[in-house]
């Protein structure tokens, strides 16, 4: 039920017309008698009626009134009538990684395809299917058409990616087929009720559950450790009911260092320490034999290089070169940091040791460039003006004198944001990406908390707040220090190799027409952009191949996700409230506006009569021809 | 409203060929006509009597004292000329319910017994009877013999309101202060008094020798009682004393028992005073009352 012209509902104020003048008919009248003699006999009136009592007229008109009201209000109700036309319909598909488990009979994608196959072969004709796909983000597979061969082509061309299926590409897919009239969700994962929910589809919206329970190990973490120093350490996990072997192979650069056989327990993680390994570079983590799931077998991590790196910490403070120093040691062991107290100074700093002329990394808290010649600067807290490398100026406009962490790339917004100390106010020039937000706590403005990009000088990165009193140690701003060692990771990488999470977004500096290789030898061209960057989406656990003029960069993508790798128990969740077990048979039900105009019309007319009759009568009861 | 009816012609030729009966003998004195057993002045031959000493010798039928050898004496009916007053209560009882017109009613019947009485050129006039503050006022035409003449009551008319209260012995006591010869009075009212008022009022005017002719005016709505339902507060018209009642099928019930035992009232105080008596209770059914109930009044057809 509804109105359709809700401000219509206005004209009830007739009603309160109606209510005065039944009020004032019944305020007692006087009439004129000849003589009172008559009426002795007459009954006094009982005083209550007076306003309560019940004048079947009055009702009447009362009804007839609010009856016409809602109909220029445009009342109408909602009614159920079978659908006889063609029907505009949605096959939604999840891909994510978990479609492309194997069970025995094909992976999940497989057994969508095949339902989704026999859906439009038993669809009558005239009926439109719209294919949409969905992971990362939403896609638009296939356009509303009504051709079998296209609609199967398309089907066809359904691939499942290596990221986990994200809610909010799911909204937007269920948003994208907010027209249909009916909507077919394949996944393997049933979606949360509230989501759906949430959606708010105009049309039925049916979930077909796909696959069967499968057994399923996957490789959680590599940690490569310290080349000659230090184990490494690798988890595998174990998703099935019952124990499981595999054995665990370990390469480094393509060559072996570890290979042994495991036997987990269900649920279980196992922890394996190796090495250490014998010197940096690209390890790869990869167990046997094939599972349920192959994205997840494979993982991924690069070992520090031998070499020395050097990285450089200017400060005013001699807390906050203490405190850099240790998280510079805490990301990579490795490093050999050298301090100063300002960047005019040339002498020796405090630790005595000399300074070196050529550095890795450079970090300049409250200061600017040193002019060192370091291929990565990382600017935390930079006075005002411009900072930053001097081809590629960062302008820093101002000082907040208090600002909180709100969310980071990558992760989840903070549930409670973190609050900070003094940040500056900077703009993010179009080559960097932000890392972090935050807000001006006292303005309530957003703004940018950390940022990196790449110049042809460099890796530049930037962190706005002021990491004094000893900030980055403080366990009630963990996400500040995680924020810096991020920071620090990503302009500590050495250049030629890098580990992302599949469906990350990977930047890569290359001033010249690059090609991507991808895990399946597919090849891609990409174009840099004005700032000489290239970006992409791994959507594939594997490497991938940057060439750029002979350049050659390695980006290995490695995917896990607990709840796509958990293959035993997502078939066995239960089902939501609005899931159904089978296509209902044809024809469809959907609902109707159906404007109650002429019924209510109708009402009112026999009220009139209804009127009518009653004043006939009462007519000729007090002797009147006419009325 | 209803009053105009009585200037139309077709009203009136209703009403020729009617005569207004007097129930007693007429007698002739002084050249006026009076009740009474006295010798008549009149040319149409009565009756024939034996002679008596002191009889006028003038009347003498000398053809039958040749014949017969008695004396007798011829008498002659007398002129007609028995004065009519119609006199009409307009107090304002006769003003309500508007619907039932009851004055108008009343006018009419009482111009049309007028127009009767003139059939025989007796002379007639129209008094209505206000209430004023200083008493009751009498509204008095002229007399009018003839016919012709009837139409001057028409401004009379035409400008009577209801309105007042009725004091109907005050105004007989002053009609009677006229000393006018014995004569015909009708009585047109509602009688919605005391009784003892409008029994004090007839019987003065029988005690005063006029014949008394009463015609009894109610309206169809308060004879029924027929009142729209409801609370309701009623004031007289006369007095403006107020009462609030409930009105329905009920009260309908009561009113119309009230009326008609009031209408019986009247009715047996003229039957018990041998005065002519009629009911006009509806003035939709004024020309049935007519022929219906005029001859109640000694109308004549």
């Amino acid at each position: 039920m509804g109105l359709l012209n809700p401000l219509n509902l206005l004209l009830g104020l007739s009603l309160a017309a109606l209510v005065a003048i039944y009020l004032r008919a019944q305020a007692r009248p006087t009439i004129e008698v000849s003589s009172l003699a008559l009426f002795d006999e007459a009954p006094a009136p009982v005083a209550r009626s007076r306003i309560l009592r019940v004048d079947l007229l009055f009702w009447l008109e009362a009804a007839a009134l609010a009856t016409l009201t809602l109909v220029a209000a445009g009342f109408y109700v909602r009614m159920a009538a079978p659908v006889n036309r063609p029907l505009r319909r949605a096959l939604i598909f999840d891909l994510g990684a978990s479609m492309n488990a194997v069970d025995a009979n094909g992976t999940r994608l497989a057994a969508a395809q095949r339902q989704a196959r026999a859906i439009v072969d038993g669809a009558p004709p005239g009926d439109q299917f719209k294919v949409v796909g969905y992971a990362l983000e939403a896609r638009i597979m296939q356009a509303q058409v009504s051709r079998k061969p296209d609609l199967e082509h398309a089907i066809d061309a359904l691939r499942a990616t290596a990221v986990a299926a994200r809610p909010s590409a799911l909204r937007a897919a269920l948003n994208s087929a907010n027209t249909a009239e009916k909507i077919d969700l394949f996944t393997d994962h049933p979606p949360a009720p509230e989501l759906l929910e949430e959606a708010r589809t105009r049309g039925a919206l049916v979930v077909h559950q796909v696959g069967s329970p499968v057994d399923n190990l996957a490789v959680l973490a590599l940690e490569p450790g310290t080349p000659k120093t230090a184990e490494g350490r690798c988890l595998v996990r174990n998703f099935a009911y019952r124990p499981q072997t595999c054995e665990l192979r370990i390469d480094l650069d393509g060559r072996q260092v570890f290979d042994s056989p495991l036997m987990i327990e269900p649920r279980a993680v196992a922890a394996v320490r190796f090495g250490p390994i014998p010197q940096g570079g690209v390890l790869h983590a990869h167990i046997t034999p094939a599972d349920g799931l192959a994205a997840d077998n494979d993982r991924y991590a690069l070992a520090p290089k031998g070499r020395v790196m050097r990285a450089l910490v200017v400060s005013p403070d001699n807390a906050v070169r203490d405190d850099l120093a240790r998280v510079l040691l805490a990301v990579n062991p490795g490093f050999q940091v050298t301090t100063r107290a300002s960047a005019l100074d040339s002498s020796p700093a405090a630790d005595g040791k000399q300074a070196e002329p050529n550095f890795d990394l450079a970090i300049l808290h409250d200061t600017n460039d040193t002019g060192s010649a370091a291929p990565a600067h990382l600017f935390i807290f930079p006075p005002l003006g411009q900072t930053g490398t001097g081809a590629a100026p960062i302008p820093v406009t101002g000082t907040a004198s208090a600002v909180e962490l709100q969310s980071r790339a990558g992760v989840a917004p903070l549930a409670t944001p973190v609050l900070l100390g003094a940040a500056r106010l900077f703009t993010i020039p179009g080559w960097m990406d932000a890392l972090a937000q935050g807000a001006d706590t006292a303005l309530g403005t957003t703004l940018p908390l950390a940022a990196t990009g790449y110049t042809s000088q460099g890796a530049v990165g930037v962190i706005a707040f002021d990491v004094r009193n000893h900030l980055l140690l403080d366990p009630d701003r963990l996400d500040a220090l995680l924020l810096a060692i991020d920071t620090i990771k990503v302009l500590s990488t050495p250049p030629g190799a890098k580990v992302v999470a599949t469906g990350d977004l990977v930047t890569m500096p290359t001033f010249a027409a690059t090609t991507l290789i991808a895990p399946d030898s597919t090849r891609t061209p990409l174009t840099p952009d004005r700032w000489g960057r290239v970006r992409f989406r791994p959507l594939d656990a594997g490497r991938y191949i940057l060439v750029a003029n002979r350049q050659v960069t390695e980006v290995y993508a490695n995917y896990y996700d607990e709840l796509g790798s958990d293959l035993a128990t997502s078939v066995a969740a239960p089902p939501t409230p609005r899931e159904e077990t089978r296509a209902p048979a044809r024809p469809l039900i959907e609902t109707k506006v159906v404007p109650l105009t002429t019924a209510l019309a109708g009402v009112v007319l026999l009220i009139l009569l209804l009127e009518s009759a009653i004043l006939l009568r009462r007519a000729r009861t007090w002797g009147l021809n006419h009325v | 409203m209803l009053e105009q009816r009585a200037f139309e012609p077709e009203f009136l030729s209703k009403l020729d060929g009617l005569l207004l009966g007097v129930r007693r003998a007429r007698t002739v004195r002084a050249g006026r006509r009076t009740l009474g057993r006295v010798q008549g002045g009149g040319i149409e031959p009565e009756n024939f009597r034996e002679y008596t000493a002191g009889d006028d010798l003038r009347y003498l039928d000398w053809n039958a004292f040749a014949r017969l050898d008695d004396l007798t004496i011829r008498t002659f009916r007398a002129d007609r000329q028995v004065e009519a007053t119609v006199l009409v209560d307009a107090s304002a009882s006769m003003g309500v319910p508007a619907r039932d017109d009851k004055l108008g009613l009343a006018l009419l019947l009482g111009l049309g017994l007028a127009y009767v009485a003139m059939s025989e050129n007796d002379p007639v006039r129209v008094v209505a009877i206000r209430g004023d503050r200083g008493g009751p006022r009498l509204i008095a035409s002229r007399f009018y013999r003839r016919h012709e003449s009837y139409y001057e009551l028409r401004p009379l008319v035409a400008t009577l309101k209801a309105g007042g209260d009725t004091r109907l012995a005050a105004a007989v006591t002053e009609l009677l202060g006229e000393r006018r010869p014995p004569g015909i009075v009708i009585v047109i009212s509602d009688f919605l008094v005391n009784a003892s008022d409008y029994e004090a009022a007839l019987t003065q005017l029988v005690a005063a020798r006029h014949e008394v002719k009463v015609v009894h005016v109610m309206g169809e709505t308060e004879m029924a009682g027929a009142y729209p339902p409801g609370p309701y507060r009623l004031r007289d018209a006369e007095t403006g004393e107020t009462r609030e009642v409930m009105l329905g099928p009920a009260a309908a019930q009561a009113c119309h028992r009230r009326a008609t035992a009031h209408a019986e009232r009247v009715g047996s105080f003229c039957a018990r005073h041998g005065l002519n008596h009629m009911q006009a209770f509806s003035a939709a059914r004024v020309d049935e009352t007519i022929v219906r109930d005029f001859p109640h009044l000694g109308v004549i057809v």
